[in-house]
């Protein structure tokens, strides 16, 4: 009942088409002053208290450091890196777009605009070659979601922050604690991975079958100058990934040195960005963290509300009850976040979802860092499935299609996602292979 | 950022005549707001920085004597602290930037009329959400000035610190009445671009550049 009552609130509440973090604190303190004798003070306290953590900090250092790297000059180096290399094969300049995609992405860590960098430079230069202006948006706005699952990722984090303080036990009573930052990250490389090569694979078939052209070999010279470009962008998963595993830094740390880091190449090494544009990228960073950190803090207020009433724990004990296996567990979560991924951005999703989904998977017997990747995979499905995927409306800005068209230019593209998507549902080792060779689990 | 820096209608033809020292005093609060969270975020991330810098110096026997006599204990609090502050103001800033996007699948579904209603109520919930926090942190706040409660590593005042709820709250109450009241009377919303890229070439000519 209560239950029911939350839920309703928060959902009439979101149609109205209010900020979500709104939406999230009007719930609390509507149920707490009509429902409860919770003196509101106690809330105010959580409000002071709800971001005051090193560990959230990642956040705005990681969207600091993307966007100074969020740059057309860095995504013509990775393209030239990408065409460098595989761009004779099968599918030529689109092939060589997916990997662009995933080498920015993975710096940047936007979607949106990585559909927007790599498209405007790619997607002419494709159409000009013969490809259908079809098959470009396809690889680009399905490509462009890549940035989510490769690290560093903010959806990570946010996952680690949203589900750090939950009470989980495991199936045999053990209390489990959620995925750190690097464990996450480091899970995310091999999915990243096979996901870039899947979408690959569409582009490669579809274009050897309809024989779209490829590009002349290009010399060894070529590949290494590229590659000496791209580097430097490059570098930045490499410090994030290696000083964290290897324990020199924190995760919060590693983002505060990748900030510096993207400053010094894009301003002194790449020389995209003169000095005086500096205040115009801390000013939209910080214009990005603060409204992530306030859906946080309004998303804490509401996971208190949900454990002071006990929510996931009630929800926990019916599903144990039902005896429903964690096979079907994990098929209605995917239904719910897809869902959910067609109205909301990945952040209020995850930061809504993933304290009461965290204590029932866990019960079910699936690993914290499985949950994760799962739930970051569904993040980046949901960018570009339509009606409502955001990256489906960047790319019909740059392509000029409709939304009804690319919505069928995507489709070939989506399929491999979602297949990719039941993969890493039902093999959690795919995920938790590499963190446990590295002893990291 | 393609909205920073915009000012918005305050209104159509009355306030052009009473006033123009009160436009001034919009424009020097919207400056203040901007310089204020860009050098927060840039001050919190060289903090960082220099911290790490430092412990990983004080590793080495030659910077040793010079590192031992500087403390940075305090780096990360400071760092929290900061972020909290810029995540505060920052709020406020993202409601002109139109930034905090929310569910908009029905609201585009209505009538016109009715979307507008729609909107309305929407920033008024904001409003008056904004205003509720704001009111409960400054009582709070006032009842942390009679105690003198300290922050663990810099031995801050804990009202100072928490002195950023109330006032980036009401501020950010401002921004959407501020915000309502254009859309009021000019119908259009901030908006904010999730997909702008700077230095993206659009050309064909560079397409051409690089086809074979």
């Amino acid at each position: 009942m209560t239950t029911a009552f939350i839920f309703g609130l928060l959902i009439a509440l979101m149609l109205t088409g209010m900020p979500i973090s709104i939406a999230l604190g009007l719930t609390v303190l509507s149920y707490l002053y009509l429902m409860t004798q919770v003196p509101i003070e106690a809330v105010a306290l959580k409000l002071f208290t709800g971001i005051e953590s090193f560990e959230i900090m990642a956040i705005p250092f990681f969207i600091l450091a993307g966007n100074f790297l969020t740059h057309g000059g860095v995504a013509r180096r990775m393209i030239n890196f990408a065409t460098s290399l595989i761009g004779h094969w099968y599918g030529g300049l689109g092939l060589a777009g997916v990997m662009a995609c995933a080498l920015f992405a993975a710096v940047s860590g936007s979607s949106p605009a990585t559909v927007v960098a790599i498209g405007s430079l790619v997607l002419p230069a494709m159409v000009n070659q013969g490809f259908p202006r079809r098959f470009g948006a396809g690889v680009i706005t399905t490509s462009g979601a890549l940035g989510i699952l490769i690290p560093p990722s903010i959806v990570m984090v946010i996952y680690a922050v949203a589900t750090g303080g939950s009470i989980a036990v495991d199936p045999a009573g053990r209390r489990v604690l959620s995925a750190s930052v690097g464990q996450l990250f480091m899970a995310g490389v091999i999915p990243g991975l096979i996901l870039a090569s899947m979408l690959g694979s569409v582009t490669f078939y579809r274009a050897w079958k309809n024989d779209y052209p490829r590009m002349k070999k290009g010399t060894w010279m070529d590949t290494v100058r590229a590659f000496r470009e791209s580097v430097w962008g490059l570098l930045l998963i490499v410090i994030v990934l290696g000083g964290i595993y290897t324990g020199m830094f924190t995760p919060t740390e590693a983002a505060a040195m990748s900030a510096v880091y993207a400053f010094v190449i894009a301003v002194f090494v790449y020389k995209d960005m003169k000095l005086t544009e500096v205040p115009k990228v801390l000013l939209a960073s910080a214009n990005m963290s603060a409204m992530i950190l306030y859906i946080i803090t309004n998303a804490v207020l509401f996971s208190f509300l949900m454990t002071y009433e006990q929510i996931p724990q009630i929800m926990t004990n019916w599903i144990v009850e039902r005896g429903v296996g964690w096979i079907e567990f994990l098929l209605f979560v995917n239904l719910l976040l897809l869902l959910a991924g067609n109205v909301m951005e990945p952040s209020s999703i995850v930061l809504i979802t993933a304290p009461i989904l965290f204590p029932i998977a866990i019960k079910l017997g699936i690993h914290p860092v499985h949950l994760g990747i799962l739930m970051t995979v569904n993040m980046e499905v949901g960018l570009c499935h339509p009606p409502v995927g955001l990256n489906l409306y960047v790319a019909s800005g740059i392509t000029k299609l409709g939304i009804t068209e690319l919505t069928v230019a995507v489709w070939p593209w989506l399929l491999a996602m979602l297949t990719f998507l039941v993969m890493v549902t039902y093999i959690p080792e795919m995920s938790l292979w590499l963190p446990r060779v590295l002893g990291m689990l | 950022m393609a909205a920073a820096g915009v000012d918005y209608p305050s209104g159509s033809a009355q306030s052009s005549r009473n006033n123009t020292g009160g436009k001034l005093m919009l424009r020097i609060l919207d400056r203040l707001e901007e310089v204020l969270i860009a050098t927060l975020i840039a001050l919190a991330t060289v903090i960082i920085f220099v911290a790490v810098v430092h412990r990983y110096l004080s590793g080495i026997p030659f910077f040793f004597p010079l590192m031992s006599q500087i403390h940075l204990s305090w780096a990360q609090e400071l760092c929290v602290y900061m972020f909290v502050w810029m995540a505060k103001f920052g709020a406020a800033y993202g409601v002109r930037t139109g930034i905090h996007v929310g569910v908009d699948v029905l609201v585009n579904q209505l009538g016109p009329k009715s979307r507008r209603a729609m909107i309305l109520f929407a920033m008024m919930c904001g409003a008056l959400f904004t205003a509720i926090i704001g009111t409960m942190g400054a009582s709070f706040v006032i009842s942390l000035m009679d105690t003198d409660q300290v922050s663990p590593d810099m031995e801050l005042p804990r009202w100072m610190v928490f002195a950023c709820v109330p006032l980036g709250s009401y501020l950010m109450c401002f921004r959407f009445l501020q915000v309502a009241w254009a859309f009021w009377w000019t119908g259009e919303l901030p908006h904010h671009d999730p997909g702008h890229v700077e230095g993206v070439i659009e050309s064909p000519a560079v397409a051409k550049e690089m086809a074979p």
